[in-house]
């Protein structure tokens, strides 16, 4: 008798601590990623038209944290704007976006936690946003909020994955054109192994409202990380949360130059479905793509329909060593 | 043995404590979303009346508030310093002392709220008036033979606006005309040149004046009624108008075509009116008269002009001069 009560109160004991592991664990990880990776420094990165795509790539933004009722929330708050965007020497645009930067910002949060999105419309049209997620019809984000005027989608962060927010009024191809998305990215309890986490979402502009593309965008800037290339350390997980929200055009094929990723489809899985180096991804389609660069040196991504690409809508990683300088002799990379 | 039985009877009372706790826990908390729409239920009403949404009210609406607590430009303030998580954000963000909200708190919401009385009539008029603007520029553009420019103006009134009245129309025993604007939609994308196009433009010019119809002809006719529902359109077409200009010109035409449709529908509201605040308050009428024809300039013609005429801040102010001389009527 005596040893089962020592049984029962010693799992009791054991409950314990593995709970209080469950609950510390994700944090801990978190600090271990925060802590192993290392993002070289960036090289010439100009900030165009209040927007710097080189910022916006390892931007995620958090939010603010409440406790209410026991509960955590977590808290964003969002306002649409009209702003112009240069988008080459040439070619401005007016643009409609969240909080003054296009992509809007990066929103995350861990699966189940409650996010409340307090949004304000001064954007001139009526705007809203809808996001991707599972959540109430109420809190579906299709009902216009007018010019002016405030609204709170509040809804349980799920499924863990890499998703996305965007304005549904109507036209939605000339909302979402002007600039009004962003990534919404819900991490699995947990979190995923560190990596050097990158943001990107691929755009068009129709600049003469005329139904099709003439430029186009990873992050906003048309060809920007084609001159102001993306440094990332050798031998370095890097993990892409990647979005297509090109409209207008049927699927783009995402290229990475001289390797192979492994996917991991819409982020629904903490292992990869696949391995490529193509992926085709139709509108709203996004994807975990997780690999690293053995050799320094600079490499081209970008989707391999290729009037798209050289519109504006290509990039380069420039893989630098452990010391940090850009890569002279690749052989020397150790 | 008896440890056992024991530690039962222990388990099964904290599991209804805490069921107890949880249930009484859910009581108060706010389990429910915010923003989250309840049908035909009316929102808590306050000895005073129904509440206030804060992040969604008009200026009138919000005047309650000001003419309550005494403070002048209060409306405007607590619109300028949206948005708001919850009410007592107000004090947070410094637009009322803590001893000014606990005198209006009960009256104030983020909730979505169904709108009543004359909040609602204005709302109802105001949206039907953004509609008849996009209809009076598209008919500008579909007379100039520019079918394709007309044709978002002609979905605007559907797609952003009938939406959000459909509900109302019902309510006020008007019959439903999105078949109209559809149609409408339709023949000028497909078939712009038909002779159906004249015919259904008017139709739909008409399905709008018998929702405006509706209302009852005094409060149509009431000054300070229809001064609301202008402030309304020029607020959007001041919000519009800068977002068609950039770099001193007009780039985004739809932007110059909308605004241009709000404020043509608003000079005529006020046409409408002008005779019955001439003869109540004279200064008013001279006021708003000049004021309107200042802000119009800023669209000389349907074409957009190639120098912008008044930079939008311009274009505000001179909104902002009609409101406040509005307000006094």
């Amino acid at each position: 008798m005596k040893k089962e009560l020592y049984t029962r109160r010693g799992a009791l004991g054991w409950g314990l601590v593995g709970l209080a592991g469950a609950v510390a664990l994700p944090q801990a990880v978190r600090l271990l990623q925060g802590r192993s990776v290392s993002v070289p420094p960036p090289g010439e990165a100009p900030t165009v038209s209040g927007i710097n795509p080189m910022v916006v790539l390892r931007d995620f933004d958090y939010g603010t944290v409440r406790e209410e009722n026991g509960r955590t929330v977590r808290e964003f708050r969002i306002e649409a704007r009209t702003s112009t965007i240069q988008l080459n020497r040439v070619v401005s645009f007016v643009s409609w976006n969240f909080n003054g930067r296009v992509p809007g910002p990066t929103l995350r949060a861990t699966a189940g936690e409650r996010v409340r999105v307090v949004f304000l419309n001064r954007g001139g049209h009526a705007h809203s946003m809808h996001f991707h997620g599972i959540h109430a019809s109420t809190m579906d984000g299709v009902r216009p909020v007018r010019n002016g005027a405030a609204t709170i989608y509040e809804f349980d962060a799920e499924p863990y994955g890499v998703h996305l927010y965007h304005c549904h009024v109507a036209p939605v191809a000339r909302h979402i054109g002007k600039g009004l998305y962003g990534l919404f990215i819900v991490d699995p309890p947990g979190g995923r192994p560190p990596a050097d986490e990158l943001a990107m979402v691929m755009a068009g502009y129709d600049l003469d409202e005329n139904g099709r593309n003439e430029l186009y965008a990873f992050n906003a800037i048309p060809d920007y990380y084609m001159q102001h290339p993306i440094r990332i350390r050798q031998d370095q997980p890097v993990r892409l949360y990647l979005l297509n929200l090109i409209e207008g055009e049927a699927a783009v094929t995402f290229h990475l130059h001289a390797n192979f990723f492994r996917l991991i489809r819409t982020g629904r899985s903490l292992d990869p479905h696949e391995e490529s180096d193509v992926v085709t991804m139709g509108t709203a389609e996004r994807h975990i793509l997780e690999f690293s660069y053995h050799l320094p040196g600079r490499y081209m991504f970008h989707p391999h329909q290729d009037t798209i690409a050289e519109s504006g809508c290509m990039g380069q990683f420039e893989v630098v060593g452990a010391d940090g300088a850009p890569a002279g002799d690749p052989g020397h990379g150790h | 043995m008896s440890t056992v039985r024991i530690s039962g009877k222990v388990i099964t009372s904290i599991c209804s404590l805490f069921a107890v706790l949880v249930l009484t826990g859910c009581g108060g908390s706010p389990e429910t979303p915010t923003g989250s729409r309840s049908p035909g239920a009316p929102a808590a009403s306050t000895p005073s009346g129904r509440k206030i949404n804060i992040n969604t009210a008009i200026l009138s609406e919000l005047d309650r508030i000001e003419a309550e607590l005494a403070v002048p430009a209060l409306s405007n303030r607590i619109q300028a310093e949206r948005p708001y998580a919850s009410p007592d954000e107000l004090v947070a963000k410094k637009v009322l002392t803590p001893e000014q909200y606990a005198r209006v708190k009960d009256q104030l919401t983020v909730e979505d709220i169904v709108l009543t009385g004359e909040a609602k009539d204005i709302d109802y008029m105001t949206k039907l008036g953004l509609m008849r603007g996009h209809l009076l520029v598209a008919r500008e553009l579909l007379v100039g033979g520019e079918s394709a420019a007309a044709l978002p103006h002609i979905g605007h009134p559907i797609e952003e606006i009938y939406l959000d009245i459909e509900g109302q129309l019902d309510e006020r025993g008007v019959a439903q005309f999105k078949s109209i604007l559809l149609e409408l939609q339709q023949l000028v994308r497909f078939s712009a040149t038909s002779p159906k196009v004249a015919p259904a433009l008017a139709a739909a010019l008409a399905a709008i004046d018998g929702a405006m119809n509706a209302l009852p002809v005094t409060q149509r006719r009431s000054p300070a009624f229809v001064l609301q529902v202008i402030d309304q359109l020029l607020e959007a077409a001041g919000t519009e108008y800068a977002a068609a200009v950039n770099d001193g010109r007009i780039a985004a035409r739809i932007e110059y075509e909308d605004s241009r449709g709000f404020v043509t529908y608003a000079a005529q509201l006020f046409a409408d009116i002008a005779p019955t605040l001439q003869a109540s308050d004279p200064t008013a009428a001279r006021q708003l008269s000049a004021g309107l024809a200042e802000i119009k300039r800023a669209w000389p013609s349907i074409a957009a002009p190639r120098t912008v005429v008044l930079t939008p801040d311009q274009v505000r102010v001179r909104i902002k001069d009609v409101e406040r001389a509005g307000q006094k009527v």
